[in-house]
């Protein structure tokens, strides 16, 4: 049975718009500042478009990110020039056998921005589904529409890319500092 | 018992939490006796813990929560207003109809409706013949002057409706034999809705 207009508008606002802070995050993390209100408007109007398809015994969050993804795709990926990342070992999981590498909180932190936009779209959004929304990797699948195999193989790459990618950061910090500056031997001349 | 090797494979999803209750306590077990992988675990929660700082928490714009609401909910205040606008006109409606004339005025137009739905035709009517006038002076009191005048039979249909019965051979003793009044009849004829009479061709008394 349709829901009259006002139970329907006031459910999209009890259950929908409190997540629009997190949708506007992962949009930022997709789209930067600029693009990150085209997606959540866009995402928000096809939510309330199909909000009667919404089934209110699932998680209503993860069906708004979703719907964030699909218009992601949809509207904006397009227009990006990025290559498919490629799974043709899809469902595989490198052990973390190197991870013992002390690298500190700060020398995380001081490098993650860059080092999230370096990542393919996809891994960038299941690391972020997965540590800042603190999705299932159930919830994330449905999300990303792929099998769970997929989710945690993405996961996997991703965080093993921004750990390199990181170290790699670090390395050429210790490097430089390692490197003595020149000394000016050449004499101003008066 | 789980090994470095079984630890490292699974990092991943013991960090996310997604390990069944077995392969967490195992995964707990070895990691309370291994310095390696606990560190290696302790470092990619900070891997994980930087990548929530670096997220942070954006405000998002008041004009983008702005938007969304009103781009969300023109058709909730619509129908709001759509609503708002019906009741009160069936509220306006229900409180004129306590004004005589307006009542007045609202039963002419309902007349006019049913004399424009039907106006003449043959019919058979079955009803009660009563006296017009005494009838009349039963319900408001309208003086009759029966006692001098006679009788002046008419046919009352089971809405309440009076049906003047027009003259004609075939209705005389209907209109004045006073006899039949109070007798049901079912009569055979042609109504005129507007003069609100029958035309009597036959009648049967029941």
């Amino acid at each position: 049975m349709p829901l009259s207009w006002i139970t329907r508008s006031k459910r999209f606002e009890m259950e929908a718009l409190p997540h629009l802070g997190a949708l506007y995050r992962m949009a930022r993390q997709l789209a930067g500042p600029d693009g990150a209100e085209d997606i959540v408007q866009e995402t928000f109007l096809r939510a309330w478009k199909y909000f009667e398809t919404f089934d209110s015994a699932t998680n209503c969050r993860a069906w708004l990110f979703r719907i964030l993804r699909n218009t992601w795709i949809s509207r904006w990926r397009k227009s990006r020039l990025e290559l498919p990342i490629t799974e043709t070992e899809a469902d595989t999981i490198e052990p973390y056998y190197d991870w013992e590498d002390e690298i500190l909180k700060d020398e995380y932190s001081a490098g993650m921005k860059r080092a999230l936009l370096a990542l393919p779209t996809d891994y960038r959004m299941a690391v972020l589904l997965a540590d800042v929304e603190e999705f299932s990797y159930e919830e994330i699948a449905r999300i990303m529409e792929c099998p769970i195999g997929t989710v945690m193989s993405r996961l996997n790459r991703a965080r093993r890319m921004l750990f390199r990618l990181i170290q790699a950061k670090r390395e050429e910090g210790i490097a430089e500092k390692a490197t003595p500056i020149p000394e000016q031997t050449t004499r101003r001349k008066i | 018992m789980m090994d470095c090797k079984k630890l490292r494979e699974v990092l991943d999803a013991y960090v996310d939490r997604e390990l069944s209750a077995d392969a967490a306590t195992q995964a707990e077990a070895h990691i309370a006796e291994c310095s390696a992988c606990r560190r290696a675990v302790e470092s990619l929660n900070r891997l994980r813990e930087a990548v929530r700082t670096a997220a942070g928490k954006p405000e998002a714009p008041v004009e983008l929560i702005e938007c969304v609401r009103s781009s969300v909910s023109p058709r909730w205040h619509r129908a709001a207003v759509i609503q708002a606008i019906a009741a009160t006109l069936v509220l306006a409606g229900i409180l004129t109809l306590f004004v005589p004339s307006v009542r007045g005025a609202a039963a002419t137009a309902l007349d006019f409706l049913s004399l424009k739905l039907d106006d003449t035709r043959q019919v058979e009517l079955e009803g009660k013949l009563i006296c017009r006038d005494c009838q009349l002076e039963k319900q408001y009191g309208y003086h009759a002057m029966c006692p001098l005048t006679g009788h002046h039979g008419w046919l009352q249909t089971s809405d309440g409706r009076l049906w003047g019965i027009l003259e004609g051979k075939a209705s005389q003793e209907l209109i004045h034999n006073s006899s039949l009044l109070g007798r049901r009849v079912k009569i055979q004829g042609r109504i005129f809705r507007k003069a609100g009479s029958i035309e009597v061709s036959g009648y049967q008394l029941l």
